[in-house]
């Protein structure tokens, strides 16, 4: 029996349901069970279902037990589609919606990265591999910012050009960020190259010649940015892949 | 053979931190000394799967770490303490530990009964449920070496354990290494020339990026025989044969 067999609760009592002499107790082992008891920490139905959904209780744990970069991400989204919508609904200028999406860049790039998370020399080295974390942060911000976006489209027809002008680019951006912060392996790289994206793709073309609203209401743009993003994710497969011929 | 180093080398720009490195090693402790800067983390980290290498081959627990599947299989069966531990300061003890054994893909309804174990070996009992934040030093070395040997790994990295460790807590830390060295490759990156004659079995002496010394600690403290510099026998071997190196 393997000293982690041994520690599994319930093997002291389970040699044949006979009680062990009192001198044959291992108090040693018979601690372990208690404190594996003890200490274990009860995941949630949330954490749960991810895990079932995930196939993987680890990512369930890295995508629901890192607060600390998850929350700042939920306040920022509410927060800013909120914003957005109000100065949408009461001026008709999308102009909270279109800075929005630099906000976005920064939040992820900031997400992740040496220097950033902690620990990420250590999750290098898991078995469950850092894109896969990496892509479940990534997953869990933006269904999360289309949630909200659908919510907020539902209520109000306007607040659906937003929802439109606003989640789409902001994918976007957030997949150049995420892409350079990865390629770069540096958070404050991905954060520049996801400000400047934003800067040439949309205000060079729309906003030079003083049309703001066009660069997140035009819905001609959509699909270039759907393609932008397409781009950025493959270039973040590109750099993460395994490296041939380096051993 | 556990671990197979083939003229493994790994360049930084035009710095070369690894050059050309040769190195077998089965179970038992074995110990990386050498100065700061001769390649001893970088070797490791290389070794942890975190690093890849510039040229040369690698095969650790018999597996090829380029692939995907051997990589992710040698994970699984791998400690790794970085030198650098970086923390999630919310997380208890018992948390952290747990995070990273769900990230080693450990079997969940293993997972309680591993933590406590761990989490024992490290001495850190009372301090289970303790916030990582409030912890010392030390502490959190222990913690660190307490997830590393969460999933009774095969290969055992340590980079710098004893670093923050009082006289008493490395005295027990030497002897949970010996035992742990009597079912896995155990590899110990130290400057401490001490915790290497106490707790291995074979110990290789790094330089410039090269092993200048490979043997027993035995070996070692002959090689320092008739030389002036350093308080105990090893510590004359390795001034000995870094005198040489260099020479």
């Amino acid at each position: 029996m393997s000293d982690l067999d041994a520690g599994q609760p319930g093997d002291v009592w389970s040699a044949g349901g006979k009680l062990p002499a009192v001198g044959q107790v291992d108090l040693g082992r018979v601690w372990l069970g208690v404190a594996a008891q003890v200490w274990r920490r009860r995941p949630g139905p949330v954490e749960r279902l991810t895990g079932r959904l995930l196939r993987s209780p680890g990512l369930a744990r890295a995508l629901l037990t890192t607060p600390s970069l998850l929350v700042p991400w939920l306040i920022a989204s509410v927060v800013v589609l909120g914003a957005g919508a109000a100065a949408t609904l009461t001026t008709g200028e999308p102009l909270v919606a279109l800075t929005a999406p630099a906000v976005a860049a920064a939040g992820i790039a900031y997400a992740y990265g040496p220097g950033i998370d902690p620990a990420w020399e250590l999750s290098q080295s898991m078995a469950v591999s850092d894109r896969m974390v990496l892509l479940v942060r990534a997953l869990a911000v933006f269904a999360l910012n289309a949630a909200l976006g659908l919510a907020a489209s539902a209520a109000s027809g306007t607040a659906a050009a937003v929802t439109f002008g606003w989640l789409v680019p902001m994918t976007a951006v957030c997949a150049l960020a995420l892409a350079a912060a990865t390629l770069a392996r540096s958070a404050n790289v991905g954060v520049a190259a996801g400000l400047a994206g934003w800067l040439i793709t949309v205000l060079s073309g729309q906003a030079a010649d003083g049309r703001f609203s066009a660069a997140v209401t035009d819905s001609a743009l959509v699909l270039p940015y759907l393609a932008f993003a397409a781009c950025c994710g493959a270039l973040v497969l590109h750099a993460t892949r395994t490296p041939r011929g380096s051993s | 053979m556990n671990v197979e180093i083939t003229d493994l080398t790994r360049r930084f720009g035009r710095t070369v931190a690894v050059a050309g490195v040769n190195l077998q090693t089965g179970p038992g402790v074995f110990g990386l000394l050498g100065p700061n800067g001769a390649g001893k983390t970088s070797l490791l980290r290389m070794m942890a799967t975190v690093l890849p290498p510039t040229s040369g081959s690698l095969r650790l627990l018999d597996r090829d770490p380029v692939g995907y599947g051997p990589r992710k299989e040698i994970r699984r069966r791998l400690g790794y303490l970085p030198q650098a531990l970086g923390y999630y300061p919310g997380f208890t003890v018992a948390e952290f530990v747990e995070y990273f054994a769900l990230l080693k893909d450990m079997r969940p309804a293993q997972v309680p009964g591993a933590v406590a174990i761990a989490i024992e070996r490290v001495s850190l009992g009372n301090k289970a449920r303790a916030k990582l934040r409030t912890l010392s030093g030390g502490m959190l070395r222990r913690v660190g070496i307490a997830q590393a040997i969460v999933n009774e790994p095969e290969l055992l990295l340590l980079d710098e354990p004893t670093a923050g460790l009082d006289p008493e807590q490395r005295v027990q830390f030497r002897a949970l290494l010996r035992d742990l060295g009597n079912r896995a490759t155990v590899i110990v990156s130290t400057h401490l020339v001490e915790d290497v004659g106490a707790a291995c079995t074979e110990v290789a002496l790094m330089n410039e990026g090269k092993i200048v010394f490979h043997g027993t600690p035995d070996e070692l403290t002959v090689r320092g025989e008739g030389h002036g510099t350093g308080d105990a026998p090893l510590e004359r071997g390795y001034s000995a044969v870094l005198a040489q190196a260099r020479a």
